[in-house]
């Protein structure tokens, strides 16, 4: 009665197709606008007739016809009514409808409707071909270590090898639809007592009021439910190895696989997570160790060095002891720019550089990559556009940034990069110091799904320290990690882990 | 407006965390110059001195957190309204804004000088004072929770810092300590009475004991960081007379960066540069805790949005940037904050502490005489 009061359009009333055959050709006709791909078929018997409607780009044609018009054509004295055709098919997925939005539906999702006029309803039956890539190597996540499988964009395929890798019963797959209007398929998994129930909610309900026309992908996804959208460091971790959701699911995270999307979107990820790598734990823990602080140490110089020079030749030369400083003066004599202009040009230079390689195939970009860095390096030098010690520094700082083992981490700490050389240039040491000060505030500032953004570090976890910032030898990870606050928080025992089978036994 | 201050429950702190913040809000711009101005009073006995008025601190924090104790959970401006009703409290209430005002404001202003003296002589005030005010907006902006982290990650990446400063103690003479206790009593006190500014910072405890967690653990935990910033100051001014030759300590404004210089390693000199810098994130969480208490005063009194009062309150310290010239008018200014403090911070609370208890003594007793009669 107050329908009109809540805001809401009234719910489409229900109507039924028309009965009559060509009236519900042209109804579908009209509702589908597709041309030619909507296909019907009429079959003939004693004044009977049975209509397949479908959409022949959707369908897989030899599975029609061996499967469903074989086994109606097999049973010659059947009776063409619902019922007795739903008996013949030997299918799994078959539905009996006569609405007329649910059988533009079914065909729009590649079902084939069969109808026998006359009949108060008719069956969609699934016949459904997906195309989908075979699977592959990680790509952008390489490994040395470890399964080298990948996701796919097909959400049944990638639903298939995270069960195969955990084959627990707890392993909950809750189904969710993304977009209003592409209606994209997503799937919200985690495993029942392990992860937190409110990390589950808060997930579920991101993804659910999300009110979009269409989701391009899991990283989109990941931009539109994380707290701070302006912020340029990702929030949420997305991956494409299985293996590495698998890890994160025992650890208590959460994640979010959408149909036609090769990447899996996990968290809550903290700032560290991003610097994690599946190799850490392949390896023995005291290599892992070593890789792990490598990386931090790496993207720490990455974002500092070249700052750093510019503070330094601007302002603060007095820093730099003079047999060094001879050495900078005189390969930087013939620069006619300020270190800023210097700076800021060379690693315009890398930044091109590598976007050209990433967009170019992969052969090529590789003779691209050694013809720029050669070239384009050593021309700069010798036409005094640049200091042979800030190439070595610029260098050294694009390896480090690609060290990180996310690559959407690794591009922000490129970006962030230039507003540091900018202040650097603009008030030396103090500049750098500002930009330190802000990211620190405004990492203390960011948070993945509820969570704080930079912890074991701050809030303070001691425990997890050995998760995620080092990495300490197996049996003392018994536990799970205190931030994700899991119900289950024992992996196993760890009195057991300390026995140990020597002598005396 | 009431009394207890009930935080939700993520906002809450860890008491650990009290360590990080005492000490963090303790050391700042004071202790640049500590040294000298303790040497001035009481000669090569100053490390006596540092140590005697930590020990003070320590005493006066007992007062406070049982003070504090005494309430279920409330801050300094709840207390007031609640021992002196409403006109008075608030007027006790907007001068101690005030005071948190003046100190964040001194802080900003020595430590813009110290950038404009060892790196940029040329460097407007103004620029350097927007910027670090529109910084410490950020940071207060986020919150409690925000601003803990900034104590957090500050001592965290400055402690080093500390560390280096034993580098010069091989260069020292440790003769220059002898004869201890040549000074007498009232030499030493006079010292410890002009570590105030150094000291100051602790009577944050009045303003952050709502948000902390296990109340009953705050005590043990100020007192840590209490005493890590006595050991710290206390080496810092021992460091600096075995270092320093008498008369050219009593010249050098600032001894603990002056130190700084005599570090070398292969591929750094000069190190004061790189300390200066990193001064600035030594004095963040002290700017950040000020402004953060006078705006929650100014929300808690005037019942507005904090952020008015964060604005506010950063307009006028910015504001205030253009009155300070000269180095005269600066010395004035810090030394009637360094006073101001003393009485705000070390007598202040320990007399109002007295009233607390007596008035809960007397609520107590006249309960007791209800009930019985």
């Amino acid at each position: 009665m107050f329908k009109w009061l809540s805001g809401k359009k009234a719910d489409e009333t229900p109507k039924a197709h028309s009965l009559e055959l060509e009236e519900l050709k042209e109804q579908l006709k009209t509702e589908l606008n597709v041309g030619s791909d909507l296909v019907f078929r009429t079959m003939k018997r004693d004044g009977d007739k049975l209509i397949f409607c479908l959409m022949n780009t959707l369908i897989d044609s030899t599975r029609l016809d061996d499967i469903v018009i074989k086994s109606i054509l097999n049973n010659k004295d059947m009776e063409w009514t619902c019922e007795s055709i739903a008996k013949v098919l030997p299918m799994i997925s078959i539905t009996a409808v006569n609405q007329l939005s649910e059988v533009v539906t079914g065909i729009n999702e590649g079902k084939v409707y069969i109808y026998a006029e006359g009949q108060p309803y008719g069956i969609l039956a699934d016949v459904k071909k997906t195309l989908e890539r075979g699977l592959e190597k990680a790509e952008t996540e390489s490994l040395v270590y470890g399964p080298k499988i990948a996701f796919t964009e097909s959400l049944q395929a990638n639903m298939n090898i995270l069960r195969n890798n955990i084959k627990d019963e707890d392993l909950c797959a809750e189904d969710l639809t993304v977009g209003k209007r592409s209606k994209t398929k997503a799937k919200l998994v985690y495993i029942k007592g392990i992860a937190d129930e409110e990390t589950i909610q808060t997930f579920r309900q991101r993804v659910q009021d999300l009110n979009l026309d269409y989701v391009p992908g899991t990283t989109v996804l990941g931009q539109y439910i994380e707290s701070d959208s302006w912020s340029v460091f990702p929030q949420l971790m997305t991956t494409e190895l299985p293996d590495r959701v698998s890890i994160a699911l025992y650890r208590g995270k959460v994640a979010v696989l959408l149909d036609r999307s090769p990447d899996c979107l996990y968290g809550p990820t903290s700032f560290f997570a991003f610097f994690e790598s599946t190799e850490d734990v392949y390896m023995r823990w005291n290599m892992g160790l070593f890789l792990r602080m490598l990386r931090l140490v790496a993207t720490f110089f990455s974002v500092l060095l070249t700052p750093a020079y510019v503070a330094v030749l601007t302002y603060h030369y007095e820093v730099i002891p003079s047999p060094l400083l001879l050495s900078l003066g005189e390969s930087r004599a013939r620069v006619p720019f300020p270190p800023v202009m210097e700076a800021l040009l060379l690693e315009f230079v890398i930044e091109l550089l590598r976007e050209a390689g990433a967009r170019l195939p992969t052969k090529v970009g590789q003779t691209m990559g050694i013809v720029g860095g050669i070239v384009i390096g050593q021309a700069a030098v010798e036409a005094g556009f640049n200091s042979n010690i800030l190439i070595i520094i610029i260098a050294l700082s694009a390896l480090g940034s690609f060290t990180t083992p996310s690559y959407l981490m690794g591009t922000a700490i490129r970006i962030i990069r230039f507003p540091i050389i900018v202040m650097a240039g603009l008030w030396g040491g103090i500049g750098i110091m500002l930009c330190f000060c802000y990211f620190i505030i405004h990492l203390l500032k960011l948070e993945t799904v509820g969570g704080p953004y930079l912890t074991p570090v701050y809030p303070v976890r001691l425990k997890d320290l050995g998760y995620s910032f080092f990495k300490l030898p197996p049996q003392y990870l018994s536990f799970r990690p205190l931030t994700n606050r899991t119900k289950d928080q024992e992996r196993f025992s760890k009195r057991k882990a300390k026995q140990k089978k020597d002598v005396d036994e | 407006m009431k009394v207890n201050l009930h935080p939700k429950e993520g906002l809450l702190i860890n008491a650990f965390m009290l360590v990080f913040i005492i000490h963090s809000v303790q050391v700042g711009v004071g202790l640049a110059g500590l040294p000298r101005v303790v040497y001035l009073h009481a000669k090569h006995d100053a490390w006596i001195s540092v140590f005697l008025a930590g020990t003070i601190t320590s005493v006066v924090l007992i007062f406070m957190v049982q003070m504090l104790k005494q309430y279920d959970s409330a801050d300094l401006y709840g207390i007031h309204v609640d021992v002196f009703g409403k006109w008075a409290g608030h007027s006790l209430n907007f001068m101690y804004m005030f005071y948190m005002t003046s100190t964040f404001f001194i802080i900003l202003m020595n430590y813009v000088e110290i950038v404009q003296v060892w790196i940029f002589p040329t460097l407007p005030t103004w620029q350097l004072t927007l910027v670090l005010v529109l910084l410490v907006i950020y940071a207060v902006y986020g919150g409690i929770r925000v601003v803990v982290g900034v104590a957090f990650f500050s001592v965290v990446g400055t402690i080093w810092l500390a560390a280096v400063l034993f580098v010069p103690l091989q260069f020292g003479d440790f003769t220059h300590l002898f004869p201890i206790m040549n000074s007498n009593a009232k030499q030493l006190l006079m010292g410890a009475h002009s570590t105030t500014l150094s000291m100051l910072g602790f009577e944050i405890i009045l303003f952050v004991y709502p948000f902390v967690k296990e109340k009953q653990k705050a005590m043990f935990f100020v007192q840590i960081g209490n005493m890590i910033t006595t050991i710290m100051f206390t080496c810092a001014t021992l460091i600096s007379i075995v270092f320093f030759a008498s008369n050219s300590l009593e010249k050098t404004i600032w001894p603990v960066l002056s130190m700084f210089k005599i570090v070398r390693l292969p591929n750094l000199e000069r190190f004061e540069f790189i300390a200066v810098s990193f001064w600035m994130l030594i004095i963040l969480p002290n700017m950040c805790f000020y402004l953060w208490a006078a705006s929650k005063g100014f929300s808690r009194i005037l019942r507005k949005k904090q952020k008015w009062g964060v604005w506010i309150i950063a307009i006028v310290a910015f504001g205030g940037s253009f009155f300070i010239k000269s180095r005269y008018q600066m010395d004035t200014a810090t030394d009637l904050v360094a006073k101001l403090g003393f009485y705000f911070a070390f007598c202040y609370p320990v007399l109002l502490s007295i009233i607390v208890f007596i008035k809960k003594w007397y609520k107590r007793r006249e309960s007791k005489h209800a009930e019985t009669s």
